[in-house]
């Protein structure tokens, strides 16, 4: 049972004051409702399968991915013109989680609506297509090319289906761009500079051209030799396991309604849950190698901003991509900040894989699915922690966490951006 | 005009661009069908596309006022006469 927060006179100057959360949506590999999202969750239901590429000439061995079950052809854009899957998917999100919260058209100031949005790569795939058309088939360019493939697209849809006058901002941060999209929407908000924030992210780039990419770092965890295809694929993403062999990439798209508490309340929107705390810090220490002093350094900010110490957090949802590196890191940097074994952990990218730009809002949105239900999902498809790793990680079956109060995220990015986000039950 | 070609119109806007088949017809202008100048363009495009035809930038910019379906159906059979007779077609 998390005990309540000891801290410092000089932290809880630092405190900001939470923001309510009152519309959830959500499109991912493991569900595009929050009943479907929670199944697999605590089911711990990979969603990974094995993707052949059919391109002549393209020498990519299958790979392991997480796609998510979506027709973008349903999404009419405000703009009419055709979408890149992952705005199509940006679309979708927004519109369900503002249903979600009850914000139509009327219930709320237009220039006091802002729209933050978190992509590592929007528009990858028109922008592939695009480069087909030139170099492959030596067809012309659409005329949408540039407005389909712009990495602003997304925001600036979003922010045309609302009317949005407020903020129109796109964060590229590469594995933290959505929780710092939610993250800046929080500190708009905090500062009187808009009141009500549609806050997320997309990622959609299962295509060929970008899947090839990735699999040139080596970071991509492989399907096993022969035996099985789709039960390696399952089971391809082994978070902290001591044979894990990278993450698997993934497609979602999810968003938040983000309003100030008072107001919230005052128009009668119930709080799924709060948003606490929030801090952002780079490593300056290598463009792809993580940091666990940069990390470390993250989450104590967070905890600062939410005004709560380190035994208040009942459960870390952790950036766990199952890179040998990574993996490593933040086990190092969550022992010392909790200490050994000193919180619940365990990393979602097992089941929904590493979904990019969406992955912050996406495990944010698990971590506080554990604090509706009250129960910790687990790190699907590893049976033991690697013993070099001092963590307490959830494994097999969801674990029981009654009276959980307070969940922590963690996005640590290629780049060296860190984002880490706190959130509670709706405080009165 | 070709009752083939003025088909193919109507079918890229329901299709793709979502315009309601009762407001399809004939006389109807381009800047009547609720698309702005960006997605007409994009229409165009994908008409031209359909039917492989491409009309030459001279004849027509989508984004002039009052150029109705049924003109822009003509300007479709003219650049598919052209091309059938062997006449360079830009694009």
């Amino acid at each position: 049972m998390p005990r309540q927060a000891v801290m410092s006179s000089a932290a809880r100057l630092r405190a900001g004051v939470p923001v309510a959360v009152t519309g959830i949506g959500v499109v991912s590999p493991i569900g595009n409702n929050l009943d479907s999202f929670d199944e697999a969750l605590f089911a711990g239901r990979s969603a990974v399968r094995a993707h052949a590429f059919d391109l002549p000439g393209i020498d990519v061995p299958a790979l392991p991915v997480a796609a998510a079950g979506f027709d973008a052809a349903g999404v009419i854009a405000p703009s009419r013109v055709p979408l890149d899957r992952g705005t199509a998917m940006a679309l979708a999100a927004a519109d369900a989680a503002a249903a979600d919260a009850g914000l139509v058209a009327g219930s709320f100031d237009a220039e006091r609506l802002g729209i933050f949005w978190g992509s590592g790569m929007a528009g990858a795939a028109s922008f592939e297509m695009t480069c087909r058309s030139v170099y492959a088939e030596r067809r012309r360019m659409r005329p949408t090319s540039v407005v389909t493939a712009m990495p602003n697209a997304p925001v600036a849809e979003i922010a045309l289906r609302f009317g949005a006058r407020g903020a129109a901002l796109a964060y590229a941060c590469a594995c933290a761009s959505s929780a710092v999209a939610i993250g800046e929407a929080m500190r708009a908000i905090r500062a009187g500079w808009i009141d009500v924030a549609i806050a997320g992210g997309s990622e959609s780039l299962l295509t060929p051209g970008v899947l090839a990419s990735w699999q040139a770092m080596r970071v991509l965890t492989p399907l096993a030799a022969g035996a099985d295809r789709e039960a390696s694929a399952r089971r391809a993403c082994r978070p902290f396991s001591a044979d894990r062999a990278g993450f698997a990439l993934g497609e979602a798209a999810a968003a938040f309604i983000l309003e100030s508490t008072d107001p919230a309340r005052a128009r009668g929107a119930t709080p799924r849950f709060d948003l606490a705390g929030y801090a952002t810090n780079c490593d300056g220490v290598h463009i792809t190698q993580p940091d666990a002093a940069g990390q470390a350094r993250a989450m104590r900010s967070a905890l600062d901003d939410a005004g709560l110490s380190a035994d208040a957090i009942g459960y870390l949802n952790a950036h766990g991509t199952a890179t040998t590196a990574g993996d490593a890191a933040e086990a190092e940097s969550v022992a010392s900040v909790f200490g050994a074994n000193g919180v619940p952990v365990s990393s979602t990218k097992a089941i929904h894989g590493h979904l990019l730009g969406a992955g912050g809002v996406v495990e944010l949105l698990a971590a506080t699915r554990a604090l509706a239900s009250e129960r910790l999902p687990p790190t699907a498809n590893v049976e033991r922690a690697d013993p070099a790793f001092a963590l307490d990680l959830v494994m097999g079956s969801a674990r029981e966490s009654a009276g959980l109060d307070a969940v922590m995220s963690n996005s640590f990015a290629f780049g060296g951006t860190n984002a880490v986000l706190i959130a509670t039950r709706p405080r009165r | 005009m070709n009752p083939s070609t003025f088909d193919a119109i109507a079918a890229v806007l329901t299709e793709q661009f979502h315009v309601e088949a009762g407001s399809i017809r004939p006389q109807v202008a381009l800047d009547q069908l609720g698309l702005d100048s960006l997605a007409l363009m994009e229409f165009v495009f994908a008409v031209e596309d359909r039917l492989g035809i491409r009309i030459p930038e001279d004849r027509l910019d989508p984004r002039q006022a009052g150029v109705t379906l049924e003109q822009l159906a003509l300007l479709l059979d003219e650049a598919s006469g052209a091309k059938a007779s062997g006449d360079v077609v830009s694009g």
